[in-house]
């Protein structure tokens, strides 16, 4: 059969990783395939890190849009926030869809029924979508290796439905699903689904990387070599949610930078040819789980015990990426020298009376 | 149209190679498979025509029934013609993605070989898990042989893509009777089908060039109007299925009623009311009957959704009983048997002369049906006639006296 060779995109790869969250980079291009036009929360973290994708991926773009805050916030009936096309899919067909999608460019480029370079597939599953209901047909579509990439922008909790407990909520933190009581004064009792590192380990030929909305230009290098690997490719990206977390709204880029420096968001990627994880990432500083955690009211309720636990959680994944643990951070761990949070207290006395 | 047909051939093949076939002669650019019994026959059979070079298309072997419609889904919304099937349980495990597909009217094709849904495991043929899915704005079908299956996969396609209907297609055959029995299948030569079945082009499909957005959220009050749309081109559906069938059989010239096939039923009193592969059966024994005198004959429905009210009322109403074959189950439904009977009854609903109705519960668990339960249900029809009313609205066939 005569067969069409499919041409592929090559992205360059910005300058200045790891750094400039507030300085004019001139390379960035013009293109805005994400305008204005939605209905996100100030400071959303997911919409912040849509933006910056899909201004890294350009306008021969397709953004797959599986159930969660980024299909039901933005896309409003007849005002419509995409310059590229976009689809909605069911909540649990994130991979599912998206290779359909690639399928269909592979084969009909080939087959010379669409002429054009392969466009950038890009689906945007919630943590929800990519760590629960969806997370069969994402390992498909990296198993099967579809020319896509997969995002998932993990902002720790179903928040579109009025934030309940997904399997990367972290531990202690507050949701409607797990509220602290006298019984539970904790919250969340469960330590979340390492769920970057589960998709490297299985689909190792896949690129796979995590980042966060707090180091832009390190997001949109991921993205853009995510897109150029030629297969799938896999983005745990930090997305903080105002509304969830319960913080002050103009502090969503310092919060994506705080859970990276406070050891709670390793930063990695995995390198499909060298079958290895790259750790070289350092945050410009270090600094306890409690400097994090107090920012935001989903943690108000924790008591000594339950940050001390949080520290330790990240104390063992500062050790999984090779840093040598300041004496601080391994004092922390000890409850002894932490103490409760200002509205554990609080948080009991109204938990009493519900 | 070409006069020589060098490449027609007819072929002995089951039902499952029949649809494999059909989808090859369509030129599918994507197809999604996922293995339950019986109707994986298709799905091996092309994965083996796109190993040996004979079918250029994206074969997807998803992890689930919900991912094939999924992929389905994306691939159709990309521009790209789509196969796809299941049976059973595994047309249920995926029904979340029916109404969606419907609603974004795209035209997906699904190739089903009924089978039995769990309990108890049984891969004989009943029409419910097809059947369950038949509100959900999928034009729905049943071939009662190999030849018939094939057609109706290309006819299917033709109408589904058609701009002016643009919805999905359930393409269905009964498991085993029709998916695992060879017979002679006529292959048409390429030309026809390329003068038949357009190239598909979904008109705002997943294009960067041209960006659209499929599936927003909506507000309560956009909801409806986006309701009454796909409920016309359910509607406006049957024009074109009628138009389609005729031009397949001037091509092909194999003439089908795109609605209902009837059989001996010129002077008939009674007529089995059915659809599926039992029909073949019931030919046979219709002819045993006749030849005793009995005033019995068929008719069969071919297209289930859209229903042809009219029609079916038309029809039924010439005779004085009819007695509906069900092959599936409704539990607890007007009838508590099956699901044909009630949307013949609501067809009748309008007729000058109503005749009596009787659903049967026969050809349960993929069992055949018999010559002499042919005659029981016959004779049941015949006391009733006599009798001026029915004993009860359904009879499980094998299981009285």
């Amino acid at each position: 059969m005569a067969t069409i060779e499919v041409q592929r995109q090559i992205l360059p790869i910005l300058a200045n990783p790891n750094q400039g969250a507030r300085f004019y980079n001139p390379e960035l291009p013009q293109s805005e395939p994400f305008v204005p036009g939605h209905r996100t929360c100030a400071g959303c973290g997911p919409s912040i890190q849509y933006r910056m994708t899909s201004k890294a991926s350009g306008d021969n773009t397709i953004l797959v849009g599986p159930t969660g805050c980024m299909y039901v916030a933005n896309s409003s009936y007849l005002c419509t926030p995409y310059n590229v096309p976009w689809a909605h899919t069911q909540i649990g067909s994130a991979g599912s869809f998206t290779a359909g999608v690639a399928a269909a460019y592979e084969a009909l480029i080939r087959k010379g029924k669409w002429k054009g370079q392969y466009p950038n597939i890009i689906c945007e599953a919630g943590d929800g979508s990519a760590s629960d209901i969806g997370l069969a047909s994402i390992s498909g579509a990296l198993y099967r290796n579809h020319d896509c990439l997969i995002i998932c922008y993990d902002n720790e909790q179903y928040a579109n439905t009025g934030i309940q407990a997904s399997s990367r909520t972290p531990y202690g933190g507050m949701t409607t699903f797990s509220p602290p009581g006298p019984e539970v004064p904790e919250g969340k009792k469960l330590f979340p689904k390492d769920l970057a590192r589960m998709m490297a380990a299985g689909h190792p030929h896949c690129y796979v990387a995590t980042a966060s909305v707090g180091y832009p230009i390190d997001l949109m290098n991921k993205v853009r070599k995510g897109l150029n690997h030629k297969g799938a490719a896999y983005l745990m990206v930090y997305t903080p949610c105002q509304k969830g977390f319960v913080y002050e709204t103009p502090r969503s880029i310092d919060l994506g930078r705080m859970v990276v420096e406070c050891g709670l968001y390793p930063m990695w990627e995995w390198t499909p040819e060298k079958r290895a994880f790259d750790y070289s990432f350092r945050p410009a500083s270090i600094r306890p789980v409690s400097e994090y955690l107090k920012l935001q009211g989903r943690f108000g309720h924790l008591h000594a015990e339950h940050i001390a636990n949080l520290q330790k959680f990240a104390n063992e994944q500062w050790r999984m990426v090779g840093v040598e643990l300041p004496e601080a951070l391994i004092k922390a761990a000890d409850p002894k020298n932490q103490i409760n949070m200002a509205a554990a207290a609080e948080a009991e006395v109204v938990a009493e009376t519900v | 149209m070409p006069t020589v047909l060098e490449k027609k051939k007819t072929v002995r093949i089951n039902g499952c190679v029949a649809s494999a076939q059909a989808a090859k002669y369509a030129d599918v650019d994507v197809i999604a498979a996922y293995p339950i019994r019986p109707y994986t026959a298709t799905m091996m059979a092309l994965a083996q025509m796109v190993a040996n070079g004979e079918l250029d298309a994206e074969y997807i072997v998803a992890d689930s029934e919900h991912s094939q419609l999924s992929i389905a889904h994306g691939a159709a919304s990309s521009g790209a013609r789509v196969f796809t099937g299941s049976s059973g349980v595994g047309v249920q495990f995926a029904y979340e993605l029916y109404s969606p597909i419907s609603g974004s009217r795209m035209p997906v094709q699904m190739m089903i070989a009924d089978r039995t849904l769990d309990p108890p495991g049984d891969f004989g043929s009943e029409h419910t898990d097809a059947l369950s899915t038949r509100d959900m704005g999928w034009l729905m079908g049943w071939a009662c042989d190999a030849q018939e299956a094939f057609d109706n996969h290309l006819m299917a396609y033709r109408i589904g893509e058609d701009p002016r209907v643009l919805l999905p297609q359930m393409v269905c055959q009964d498991g085993f009777f029709v998916s695992h029995i060879t017979g002679d299948v006529e292959l048409p030569d390429p030309t026809q089908v390329k003068e038949f079945l357009p190239p598909y082009k979904h008109p705002y499909p997943l294009d960067p060039r041209h960006p659209v957005s499929h599936g927003p959220q909506i507000m309560p009050e956009q909801g409806p109007p986006l309701q009454l749309e796909r409920a016309r081109a359910m509607e406006g559906s049957m024009a074109v299925i009628e138009e389609v069938h005729k031009e397949f059989g001037e091509i092909f010239g194999r003439k089908y009623d795109p609605w209902v096939e009837e059989f001996m039923t010129d002077d008939a009193e009674v007529v089995f009311f059915l659809q599926g592969a039992h029909a073949v059966t019931a030919r046979f024994a219709i002819q045993h009957m006749r030849e005793k005198g009995l005033k019995v004959g068929m008719a069969r429905l071919r297209t289930i959704r859209p229903y042809p009210t009219d029609r079916v009322c038309e029809v039924l109403s010439k005779f004085k009983v009819v007695g509906v074959i069900e092959t599936n189950m409704a539990l607890g439904s007007p009838a508590s048997g099956g699901a044909l009977y009630a949307d013949a009854c609501a067809a009748l609903y309008e007729a000058k002369e109503r005749p009596l109705v009787i659903s049967f519960m026969a050809g349960m668990g993929g069992e055949a049906i018999v010559l002499k339960e042919f005659y029981w249900m016959a004779e049941k029809m015949m006391q009733a006639l006599k009798r001026g009313k029915i004993e009860k609205r359904t009879h499980w066939v094998g299981f009285e006296e």
